[in-house]
């Protein structure tokens, strides 16, 4: 190899490590300066050139949580409720969503049935949906039922979104468990059922917990629907917060602070999910294990 | 993979039965429902406001009217250049990253894992990060550009601005997908095909072109398909940093919609113009299908 290849490959070599360098600072830069800003006081929040070195506020925090001296500062009324209406909604909404889901996805991989293929393609269009479209619709439909402005509303929105993925996702881990698992237990006398419920369930436990934690990573997330669906009772967290930056100019210390409580356990669920990313990202089309 | 499927006797139907009917009774309600009753109204002139007008049969002319309206096309074109410049960003900086990411070096895998995070926050939490990072007087990216030497980009006050800042932020939440996808299908190639073109004294660069891409093509197609049909919906993002201005430059078709339907409340009109979305978000879809269908096939 002559000499001048090798140091272009050197060189090369390099190029790409600062490329890849300066993609890690764009990913990962404003996830920090977020946690970072959500300890500032407004003055170091607006201070140009920005402040590294500063005195902790948590006065963000504290209208988040309504507690402290920013409890009762116009901006943060309703900021605790709509965070424990997120609560409610994504774990009630995760829990029918991964049980329908799972129930679905298990028939799916062991059955054979008429319409099964157009009926695992229609729970895969859900994912293509866009929400303003059915939201035309539901914002009717809702007034109507009385769903409009509850939680109990926003609770079957959850479910909607996610039992088409949670049964492909499912569908995924059974497939992974042997069919003569049921078949062995059916020659013993047991039922099918009994199967299920007894041997199949707990092989794919590692399973149900991953697809709760996508379902209730995107449920936490949901915006369109709860933005247009709640008004005032049972605004979530992130609709709150885009609320709350209206006429009178945005509250940057309870947003950025807002911010750093949606994303916490967002962070949690995400450690649980990291091995499964590719088949929840694609609605389990790819990376079926 | 060619076992006899279990037949479904009669337990196996109540099983079938019982099991999916969940799934199958919300989805009926909360899609096929939805859709259909969109497609009735959007021959319909009407108003949920004034439920008490009633409903006049419109005929085509909703159709005729959003085709004929030049904001509406404005929606579009925005739209499809927002859509043109993040899926492109996203595709070359992802296939790029995840290329990067196949060699081995240490903490390779943390990073990994970290690089995915922006994908998984909430769209909205997004927005308002960047819409303050981006502010033209006291934002930090402004500071890094003068720093450099540059001058103060008002980002979110200028229409052209704002569509480079849109797409900005959405490759920012969306290249860890590519990456995702772009290692999965890396991974996929067989090593012995490496071996060979080393043993030909093949170039990096031909190696790249000629053998990784066109054999990870399949899953960076699928890849693609979910981004276009993501970005085109996108509504979240822009209430978020933009809510549609600077005046009306950055309203996407979705925003154009929730706008028609939920502040001037044109009901007819809004589902006329969701029908239009619907149809080309599935024509999206369909290709996707049709790839998948044909991928499975092979293997």
């Amino acid at each position: 190899m002559t000499a001048p290849r090798a140091t272009k490959a050197v060189l090369t070599r390099w190029v790409m490590f600062g490329l890849l360098v300066l993609y890690t600072i764009y990913n990962l830069g404003p996830i920090l300066w977020l946690m970072i800003s959500s300890l500032k006081s407004r003055a170091d929040l607006f201070a140009m050139p920005p402040t590294l070195v500063f005195t902790p506020d948590f006065s963000g925090y504290q209208s988040v949580f309504g507690v402290g001296a920013a409890r009762d500062s116009a901006s943060s009324i309703g900021v605790f409720d709509s965070l424990m209406t997120s609560v409610l909604v994504s774990s009630v909404g995760t829990t029918l969503a991964v049980g329908f889901g799972t129930l679905a996805g298990y028939v799916c991989s062991r059955f054979e049935f008429r319409g099964k293929g157009d009926f695992m393609f229609f729970v895969l269009s859900t994912r293509m949906l866009p929400p303003v479209a059915v939201l035309v619709f539901y914002h009717m439909m809702f007034a109507k039922l009385g769903l409009a402005d509850t939680r109990l509303g926003l609770i079957l929105i959850a479910v909607f979104v996610n039992v088409g993925l949670a049964t492909w996702i499912m569908k995924g881990f059974f497939d992974g468990v042997p069919k003569e698992v049921e078949q062995i237990a059916m020659i013993n006398g047991y039922s099918r059922l009994y199967a299920f419920r007894r041997l199949v369930l707990p092989m794919v436990r590692g399973g149900i917990a991953a697809t709760a934690g996508f379902c209730f990573i995107f449920s936490w997330n949901e915006f369109a629907f709860a933005s247009i669906l709640t008004t005032t009772e049972a605004k979530t967290l992130p609709v709150k917060i885009t609320s709350a930056a209206g006429a009178t100019g945005i509250e940057w210390t309870q947003i950025c602070a807002a911010g750093v409580v949606l994303i916490l356990p967002v962070l949690v669920f995400f450690y649980l999910i990291r091995k499964h990313l590719l088949m929840g990202m694609t609605f389990g089309v790819l990376g079926r294990s | 993979m060619m076992e006899k499927p279990l037949q479904p006797r009669s337990t196996g139907r109540l099983m079938i039965l019982g099991f999916l009917s969940p799934t199958l009774i919300i989805l009926l309600f909360m899609v096929a429902y939805p859709i259909f009753s969109l497609v009735y109204y959007s021959f319909f002139n009407f108003s949920a406001l004034r439920p008490a007008e009633g409903m006049k049969w419109a005929g085509l002319s909703n159709y005729g009217y959003l085709l004929s309206d030049s904001a509406l096309w404005d929606r579009f074109v925005f739209t499809g250049k927002f859509v043109f410049l993040c899926v492109s960003a996203q595709m070359i900086i992802g296939i790029f990253v995840g290329y990067q990411l196949q060699k081995a070096f240490r903490g390779r895998d943390v990073l990994f894992t970290a690089l995915m995070l922006p994908m998984m926050l909430s769209p909205v939490v997004a927005g308002f990060l960047w819409r303050y990072m981006l502010n033209s007087e006291w934002g930090v990216v402004n500071f890094i550009l003068t720093l450099f030497g540059g001058d103060k980009v008002d980002w979110l006050g200028r229409a052209d601005a704002a569509l480079w800042a849109a797409a900005m932020v959405d490759t920012w939440m969306w290249t860890p997908f590519i990456v995702l996808l772009a290692t999965a299908a890396f991974r996929g190639i067989p090593d012995t095909i490496y071996e060979a073109a080393e043993v030909d004294g093949a170039s990096p660069a031909y190696v790249f072109f000629r053998l990784t891409l066109p054999m990870s093509a399949p899953v960076l197609f699928i890849a693609l398909i979910l981004r276009l049909i993501d970005s085109f919906k996108q509504y979240d993002l822009f209430v978020a940093l933009t809510g549609g201005g600077p005046g009306s430059a950055t309203e996407t078709v979705s925003f154009a919609v929730a706008k028609t339907a939920f502040r001037f409340f044109y009901t007819g009109e809004a589902s006329a113009l969701a029908v239009i979305l619907l149809c080309i978000i599935m024509g999206l879809a369909m290709i996707l299908v049709r790839h998948l269908s044909s991928m499975g096939g092979r293997n």
